[in-house]
């Protein structure tokens, strides 16, 4: 049958046109065609690339800024505690030194009027003898030939006088 | 709705249309013409001829040069000369189609009454469809490159997106995931290969002039294809390839003394090319017989009267085009499938030592 016996003409041809067909397009049209198509390709895997990796840059600048802020807050906050710290020790201080140089004062206060009541008592004494010592001159006087226990009496007076003070 | 009116109308008025055909039909029968024979029709449909039939004219067809080296050389003359059987002396050799005999259809030689068939490199219907397939591939792929000459990374839109589109597919679907980095090698010609059949499939389903030839159905170009496909798978094979086929990893038995793994592999490198010719020629020949066949089915059921008629030619023109569409996916499909074959063979041809399990799971597929 014909249609299964290849014909010579029709293949010489078909070989003919094949290869003029394939000469054509390979010289012109099927390099430039492919190497558009990759570059394409890899044109737009790099835009996605790209446009990823900027998303994800712009997610982190802002976990970045709120990271920042929660730092300079706490910052904030530390500093004021801290300052609130050194406030209350600086009174604390302050109080402390107020209370020891009173302390102070007082002590000193307490010794000046230790020493001013030694020597006002010392000044009695002193004017208590000198009384004594008078009354005693003018006893002495009157009753110069009297008894011992005249005697006796005196000092027993000038030591009722000395331990009353 | 509207569309059904269209189709309802189109349906009655081929009812009516159809005996009014088939009655002039029965008026050319009367003046002499060849009485109507459903295996001629078919088969000369399905062929090559010398000249283009047109529409509506059974008497002329394009002229198409006939180019044959006689006996005393080179004969150049146009086919209107040699149709209806009709003999032709050209420089004192007479050349005639004869109507009947081994040599139906084919330009003769008359040598003292006897038929000598000669070097017959005519530019046949078939021929010429080939001519219009590279124009019309040419036309449709060159203007690719200019565009993006023109307009750099941009994308084609309309018509031309869709041509990239096409070729984006074959060559990012079959090719490139098929081949790897062998691709820019071969992809070439498996491209050319593609679109070279599938302008050819769909130009041959256009019933009038610039398509309507049977190319693809015809054994001649499959076979072309196939034979490239073969030259270029074993051209291009590796050494291990070759060792695959003369020497195969099989226990010792099986390849001497007598080789038989061998005489399988190397019947096997001729099955593949002769598996893609026959699926491609088969398939398009298929298609385009049964469109005909449906057609024919008309004038058979023509003697059973007008209303039998007149319903075959709705059935038969509902199918007829029914099948038609089938054909342009089959058009792209059986493209697609030689296309991706080629490309299986040649990259079964590309093993090296290291793939050689990817080989034998290709097989196994």
């Amino acid at each position: 049958m014909e249609l299964f016996t290849p014909d010579f003409g029709l293949v010489f041809w078909m070989f003919v046109a094949f290869a003029v067909l394939f000469f054509i397009l390979w010289k012109f049209a099927w390099p430039a065609i492919m190497n558009m198509v990759d570059k394409r390709a890899e044109l737009i895997d790099k835009g996605v690339e790209y446009a990823q990796n900027a998303k994800e840059q712009l997610d982190n600048a802002q976990l970045q800024a709120d990271n920042l802020m929660a730092d300079a807050r706490r910052q904030q906050a530390e500093i004021l505690r801290e300052a609130d710290r050194l406030k209350s020790q600086i009174i604390e201080e302050a109080k402390a030194d107020a209370r020891k140089a009173a302390a102070k004062e007082l002590d000193q206060a307490k010794l000046q009027i230790e020493q001013a009541r030694k020597e006002a008592e010392q000044n009695i004494r002193d004017e208590v003898s000198a009384f004594a010592l008078s009354i005693a001159q003018k006893v002495v006087r009157k009753q110069l030939g009297d008894s011992k226990a005249q005697t006796e009496l005196v000092d027993t007076l000038l030591d009722e006088i000395e331990t009353k003070n | 709705m509207k569309r059904l009116l269209i189709i309802t109308s189109l349906i009655i008025a081929s009812l009516f249309a159809a005996p009014a055909l088939l009655a002039a039909q029965d008026d050319h029968k009367a003046e002499g013409e060849s009485t109507f024979d459903p295996k001629e029709i078919i088969f000369d449909h399905l062929g090559d001829r010398y000249g283009w039939e047109v529409p509506f004219n059974h008497h002329h067809s394009i002229p198409l040069p006939v180019i044959v080296f006689a006996s005393d050389g080179l004969h150049i003359f146009s086919s209107a000369r040699i149709e209806h059987h009709q003999q032709y002396v050209d420089r004192g050799v007479t050349f005639v189609v004869p109507a009947e005999g081994p040599n139906e259809g084919k330009v003769v030689e008359m040598v003292d009454g006897q038929e000598v068939r000669p070097f017959d490199i005519s530019i046949t219907k078939n021929v010429c469809a080939l001519f219009i397939t590279l124009i019309v591939i040419c036309a449709i792929l060159l203007p690719l490159p200019r565009f993006y000459r023109r307009n750099g990374y941009k994308a084609p839109r309309k018509f031309l997106g869709a041509i990239e589109f096409l070729v984006e597919f074959v060559y990012n679907g079959v090719i490139k995931s098929i081949l790897g980095d062998r691709t820019a090698k071969f992809a070439p010609f498996l491209l050319t290969v593609f679109f070279f059949i599938f302008v050819m499939n769909l130009l041959g389903l256009i019933v009038i002039f610039p398509g309507g030839a049977n190319l693809t159905g015809n054994i001649a170009v499959t076979l072309v294809l196939a034979v490239l496909t073969f030259l270029v798978t074993n051209i291009f094979g590796t050494k291990h390839y070759w060792k695959e086929i003369f020497w195969p990893e099989v226990p010792l038995w099986l390849k001497f003394p007598i080789p038989i793994m061998p005489v399988i592999e190397i019947f096997g490198m001729f099955t593949k090319p002769a598996a893609l010719t026959v699926r491609l020629f088969a398939n398009m020949m298929g298609g385009h017989m049964i469109v005909i066949v449906l057609t024919l089915l008309i004038f058979i059921f023509a003697v059973f009267g007008e209303v039998v008629t007149g319903g075959t030619t709705v059935v038969s023109m509902l199918f007829s085009v029914f099948m038609l569409l089938i054909d342009v996916l089959v058009s792209f499909i059986q493209a697609y499938v030689f296309t991706m074959l080629s490309t299986i063979f040649i990259s079964l041809a590309q093993v090296h030592e290291e793939h050689h399990e990817h080989e034998s799971e290709a097989h196994q597929a």
